[in-house]
């Protein structure tokens, strides 16, 4: 079949998307767009076009044991064998944190879009340091912002089965959890409210040292590395 | 053939209004994110938004719970073990994670295809329950959703029969010549036609890429 052709090629990646492709030509096509970026564009852009479709079907709710099921995979595969190096070190991360540009973009669509837009002169930050008092993470939200960036000055080294898990700090409770954080790049956690609010109650926040995949009790198990006031710059 | 509880409150996760969609979609963004860093509480909290409309799904496609199971517990643990393959900047995250379900449907049905499916014309094969929207009343109220309806109503009745049942129940171009009762050639016209026309429609509406 040829391919090269960019309207045979498009016209397939459309078939190919709404499922008619079938049988070996559809194998053969599916092992192409892995190499072809050409194709890989096309598939892309059919998925765009046809995918929305799909939310006009009704959902379901899948039987609890689907999700118990999955759970007991991927906790079998993290106990199972260790990939050989770090996880940190996988290029599908890297490329998944390209996220942060685009998620930057949707924030500019939303300020446009919404009558009142951030004041992007009122933030919050938090600079975490170790037992030495070096600085080692920087987290920043703005005020009425709902995501909060944190990122390390320079890498941190872990082990390939340890995680980061980033704690708010609320004055009188226990350690709420906000999530995990990259050794290495910029990570944005989803706040439950504008950070004013949110964080209204939390003097500090931290970093406690857990196994991969994240603290299993819901509360710090590790040793806790960093740890920051919050400052109001404002 | 049972299909399991009806998602009373679905999670807005779905929501059609445009202002909700970009912060669904940003949501879901940042759990795929979070499930690249293998935060699994991440991971749950995108199952919980998105496991009951990818489940709906696979069950059009394949008619079979414990099938509609198996892909949709196959696709979870492919998300969560290539969730940082997703570039946001290439695809929105509900079309990622539905063309990842909808792939794997289609790989069972070709599984399956060594057996004979047949679709009963009475029944239409949707057996989900009685007062079910059929794969063209979907095919209109996602152009509906989608601001495209003219697109949707501009094709010809045998193009969007054509398209909705390829789409929604993932019939093949054999398939849907039995099912439609038209010749071969006739069916894959349709099929090819409806599709460059929903492309210009999509483009020209400003929803395509």
């Amino acid at each position: 079949m040829n391919y090269g052709n960019p309207e045979r090629a498009d016209a397939l990646a459309a078939q190919y998307v709404l499922g008619t492709l079938r049988g070996r030509a559809r194998t053969r096509f599916a092992r192409l767009v892995r190499s072809e970026r050409g194709l890989a564009d096309a598939v892309l852009a059919w998925e765009e076009r046809l995918m929305p479709f799909a939310q006009s079907v009704a959902p379901v709710e899948p039987p609890p044991r689907v999700w118990q099921q999955i759970l007991a995979r991927i906790q079998g595969a993290r106990a199972g064998a260790q990939p050989s190096g770090s996880i940190w070190a996988d290029l599908r991360l890297w490329r998944g944190l390209t996220l942060a540009g685009f998620a930057t973009a949707l924030a500019l669509a939303v300020v446009v879009l919404s009558p009142i837009a951030e004041r992007p002169d009122q933030t919050l930050v938090a600079v975490l340091a170790g037992q030495d008092a070096k600085p080692v993470l920087i987290a920043s939200v703005d005020r009425t912002g709902r995501t909060l960036r944190i990122k390390p000055v320079s890498p941190l080294n872990i082990a390939a089965d340890r995680a980061l898990e980033l704690w708010a700090l609320p004055q009188g409770g226990n350690p709420r959890s906000l999530g995990l954080i990259s050794p290495s790049g910029v990570v944005q956690i989803a706040l439950q409210g504008p950070a004013d609010t949110a964080l209204a109650q939390v003097p500090s926040l931290a970093v406690s040292l857990e196994p991969r995949g994240g603290s299993p009790t819901g509360l710090p198990t590790g040793p806790v590395l960093y740890s920051g006031p919050i400052q109001r710059l404002f | 053939m049972s299909f399991g509880k009806r998602t009373a409150d679905a999670p807005d996760a779905m929501a059609r209004d445009p202002a909700k969609q970009l912060e669904r979609n940003a949501r879901l963004m940042e759990l795929l994110a979070r499930t690249a860093l293998a935060d699994q509480r991440a991971f749950a909290e995108l199952y919980r938004l998105t496991s009951a409309h990818l489940y709906g799904v696979a069950l059009r496609i394949l008619r079979e719970s414990a099938a509609a199971e198996e892909v949709l517990q196959e696709s979870f643990v492919s998300v969560w073990n290539h969730a940082g393959s997703y570039v946001a900047a290439k695809s929105q995250p509900f079309t990622w994670l539905t063309s990842i379900v909808r792939n794997r449907c289609l790989d069972q049905l070709r599984r399956r295809e060594v057996d004979t499916i047949t679709i009963d014309d009475e029944d239409d094969g949707m057996t989900m329950r009685d007062d079910a929207p059929t794969p063209l009343e979907l095919l209109v109220s996602g152009a509906e959703a989608l601001a495209v309806r003219n697109c949707v109503e501009s094709l010809d009745a045998g193009q969007k029969q054509a398209l909705a049942l390829a789409f929604y129940r993932g019939l093949s171009h054999s398939e849907l010549a039995t099912h439609l009762r038209q010749p071969l050639g006739t069916v894959k016209s349709w099929v090819r036609r409806g599709l460059e026309r929903v492309k210009a429609c999509l483009e020209a509406a400003g929803a395509g890429r």
